[in-house]
């Protein structure tokens, strides 16, 4: 006979699996650099969100909470429609084939425009990039709709304090895959990097305040997507190399949020303790430096305000990585043998050597530094190591924790009042937007108040000024 | 070429089998009252196979067979009241662009309009009287593709009259007024200034019916409302067709006689979203237990919401290859204020109709599904309209 305790677990396991697998399918199809394909990928993510809500007992908070997951899907579908209608830049020709093959024709998109004459239907190619751009940036978090995702937890009961790290990921792979598409427009890149300035700003501040360590990972994995796409929307270092840069920084997290779910496992013991945290803090450095090297020091200048911008969530960041790493107690006598931690200290050894890996493959492929540049570049993430507060024998928990964010003006509640006070203006600006837009669309709904005699009278006046209408040229 | 006709008497047989879901009295009576009523539909069907052989006269008629339709029933009030609204709009349409006409004949000197346009062409006639005229003939054809703001009728009508009659009703009244337009800007190229005329009145009127029906769909509550709406973004699509190129056959991109197609799709897809509207909970959260459709017949459910995707446009529905003709259309002529129109429209619907689906397939329930079964006439029609709409999106592709 079967225990009912055991028959739950199994039950839900196979009631998740079709949300796992579109989950999967999705994450595949992201890699792939076909716009369609990546659009399907983030419509099949937005089904298995949808799929896993739905079977919790908490689904009314659920559904609401991973419902906005559509939102960059229909960017993404409306930027492949674009994509598709608009013809090259360069020829404004008939189509080449004919019937169905014409509608489904998909234009050179690297195609240099006219050299005279004004295109069009540049505003529609302006919008196709935007719309990748803001799958991209809302998949990330970095817009003011989808700030909040990493703060609440995925809609699975065992997996979902992790999951909502995936959707950075995603975001990343939208941006890095698709980058052909939304880079060469004008102004988007800025745009972009102004978002992923602002964004990785807020995470960190906010991974600063939380208390619990897997919330922070969650922001921190935002934190390096955000720096990772930023190196894509820069131009730094090729759109390959920032992977591996990502794979090393963000992956690391996204295994590190996974171990803590499984007991802990990247901070159980001394040795695997400060592997981890040597590995955190390789990742976090190699993936800043370059985007430091390239921002601020480029063309053999120095932009102190691109520098200090960047530079200071970098500290945070590599500050909080390794104050909150710290040794798990353990609760044995003895420890069991356990593979996960076999796993583990793979994970972090594998953290460890990309990163650097990464940067020797970008110095392979051209990148270089200015002298003192590369060493000032270094430095934000150098005192975040070396400035690590002592902390008394013994004690479990770092100070930074202990101190009660209601107490007073602590660095923390400075933390979470600026995360607040931007935060509240954006949704405030947001949902401002929205009312202009519903207040708008008013005259929509009451158009036609259903009474037949009112129907005539609008036919006629219609009539009147289509005999009035072509009189006005 | 596409051959509507198959497509249109899958429709038909659709609208017969919804039809034995209401029968009128028991007994051979019965059935022949049922066979009666639903044989009325069969010029209707016409209408939607044979969009060439469309001339004023035969819409005239069309419609006002429509009308009878909807108004034989004296008991049903709201299909009464559809009736009532219908005649009160459509008469004054045809009237109207009757006027216009008799005016651009009297202008002309000719009564055919291919003969129009050279006589035109030569300038004798004031502007105002032809410019006028030529307004006012294709305020018929407009109003009845249903574009915003003439997309009353359609949500009316797929809010009032019974499921078996009102997509029918719907398809052929809208194949009509995109033949009657079509047919009137035929050959317009020879009279420049009446082409530019007519291509900056279809392009504000288009425009108005791409904005007017996305705000409309996304304010909308009731299912059947949104179904109408959505056929009002379909006339919406033939507006933009012929604003990118008014002497063009609209979606002609997509294949050659595509207006045969265009209908096509529009009976099938109107006649599976018809259906399904009626299963569908009003405003339910998505955190509600599944439509009785939907837990009892899950895959009738989703085959009938495959014809609600397609009438949005979603991809990977033929509806998809419709909205990316006309959008391909509008890029190469570069209207690129009505391709962001179109854009905006096809979001929405898409997005709307998705949301829609959703809700329908609600959350699971652990609670055992009602006792009201859905009839199998009506999960049949659904399987059919589908079937149909697969059979003509690989029809489309293998084109």
């Amino acid at each position: 006979m079967t225990e009912p305790g055991r028959t739950r677990p199994r039950r839900l396991l196979v009631a998740a699996l079709p949300g796992l697998v579109a989950a999967v399918a999705g994450l595949a199809l992201l890699a792939t650099p076909r716009l369609p394909l990546a659009a399907l990928g983030v419509e099949l993510l937005a089904l298995a969100f949808w799929l896993w809500a739905r079977l919790g007992d908490d689904r009314r908070e659920q559904l609401a909470r991973w419902g906005w997951l559509r939102r960059p899907a229909l960017a993404l579908w409306l930027a492949a429609a674009l994509a598709i209608s608009l013809p090259p830049p360069r020829a404004l020709a008939p189509p080449s084939a004919p019937g169905l093959a014409a509608a489904l024709e998909t234009p050179d998109l690297t195609a240099a425009p006219t050299a005279g004459g004004r295109d069009a239907l540049a505003p529609l190619r302006v919008l196709e990039a935007l719309a990748v751009l803001w799958a991209g940036l809302e998949l990330l978090g970095a817009l003011p709709l989808s700030r909040p995702f990493p703060d609440v937890t995925g809609p699975l009961a065992n997996a979902g304090p992790w999951l909502p790290a995936i959707l950075p990921a995603m975001g990343f792979l939208v941006l890095w895959r698709q980058s052909a598409v939304w880079t060469p427009a004008p102004l988007v890149r800025e745009i972009a990097a102004l978002a992923l300035l602002l964004a990785a700003g807020l995470a960190v501040l906010r991974a600063y305040t939380r208390r619990s360590w897997t919330a922070s990972l969650r922001w921190l994995v935002v934190f390096d997507s955000s720096l990772a796409a930023m190196l894509i929307a820069l131009d730094v270092v090729p759109g390959r190399i920032a992977f591996l840069l990502w794979c090393a920084s963000a992956g690391g997290r996204l295994m590190a949020l996974a171990a803590e779910l499984r007991g802990a496992t990247t901070r159980r013991g001394r040795g695997l303790t400060r592997w981890w945290r040597l590995a955190s803090w390789t990742g976090a450095a190699s993936l800043s430096w370059p985007l430091l090297v390239g921002v601020a020091f480029a063309a053999g200048r120095f932009r102190p305000a691109e520098y200090f911008a960047l530079a200071a969530p970098v500290f945070l960041a590599t500050r909080l990585t390794l104050q909150r790493v710290i040794e798990a107690p353990e609760r044995r006598a003895i420890a069991r043998p356990d593979a996960a931690r076999v796993v583990s200290l793979f994970g972090a050894f594998a953290t460890l050597v990309l990163g650097p890996l990464a940067l020797l493959f970008a110095w392979w492929s051209g990148f270089e530094g200015s002298f003192p540049g590369v060493l000032l570049a270094l430095l934000p993430a150098a005192l975040g190591g070396w400035l690590r507060p002592r902390r008394r024998a013994g004690a479990a928990m770092p100070p930074v924790l202990r101190v009660s964010v209601a107490a007073g003006a602590t660095a923390r509640d400075f933390a979470l009042a600026v995360f607040r006070t931007v935060t509240s203006f954006e949704r405030r600006l947001a949902a401002t937007f929205g009312a202009v837009l519903r207040g708008l669309g008013a005259p929509a709904r009451d158009l036609h108040t259903g009474d037949a005699q009112e129907y005539l009278l609008f036919l006629v006046g219609v009539g009147v000024l289509a005999l009035l209408l072509p009189l006005l040229r | 070429m596409t051959n509507a006709v198959p497509f249109a008497t899958l429709a038909l047989a659709a609208a017969l089998l919804l039809r034995m879901v209401h029968p009128q009295r028991p007994g051979l009576a019965g059935v022949a009252a049922t066979a009666f009523s639903w044989l009325a539909l069969t010029p209707l069907a016409l209408l939607v196979a044979l969009p060439g052989a469309t001339t004023p006269q035969r819409a005239a008629v069309g419609a006002a067979l429509a009308i009878a339709l909807l108004a034989r029933d004296r008991e049903d009030l709201a299909q009464g009241e559809c009736a009532l609204k219908l005649t009160w709009v459509l008469a004054a349409a045809f009237a109207l662009s009757w006027a216009g006409e008799s005016l651009l004949a009297l202008a002309a000197g000719t009564v055919p309009s291919l003969e129009q346009w050279p006589a035109l062409a030569l300038q004798l006639d004031p502007y105002g009287l032809w410019s006028a005229a030529l307004a006012l003939t294709l305020l018929a054809g407009v109003v009845l593709v249903g574009g915003a703001p003439f997309h009353f009728w359609l949500a009316d009508v797929f809010h009032g009259a019974r499921a078996w009659l009102a997509p029918l009703v719907v398809a052929s009244l809208q194949v009509a007024g995109a033949a009657l337009l079509a047919h009137r800007l035929e050959g317009i190229g020879a009279f420049p200034a009446g082409a530019a005329l007519v291509r900056g009145l279809i392009t504000i009127a288009a425009a108005a019916a791409l904005v007017g029906g996305a705000a409309t769909l996304a304010s909308q509550r009731r299912p059947e409302r949104r179904v109408g709406t959505l056929a009002s973004l379909q006339g919406a699509l033939v507006l933009a067709a012929l604003a990118s190129d008014p002497g063009r056959e609209p979606f002609a991109a997509l294949a050659p006689g595509s207006l045969t197609a265009w209908g096509a799709h529009l009976a099938l897809a109107l006649t599976g979203a018809g259906t399904l509207a009626r299963f569908l909970p009003v405003g339910a959260p998505a955190a509600d237990a599944p439509a009785v459709l939907f837990r009892r017949h899950p895959w009738s459910g989703a085959v009938a919401a495959y014809s609600l995707l397609s009438l949005a446009g979603a991809p990977g529905t033929p509806g998809m290859l419709l909205w990316l003709s006309v959008a391909r259309r509008l890029a190469l002529t570069r209207h690129s204020g009505l391709l962001l129109a179109l854009a905006l429209a096809w979001i929405v619907a898409f997005a709307v109709t998705a949301e829609e689906t959703r809700r329908a397939f609600g959350s699971p329930s652990p609670r055992p599904a009602p006792e009201a079964d859905v009839p199998w006439p009506a999960r049949a029609a659904m399987w059919t309209a589908a079937a149909g709409l697969v059979l003509l999106g690989w029809q489309w592709w293998v084109v």
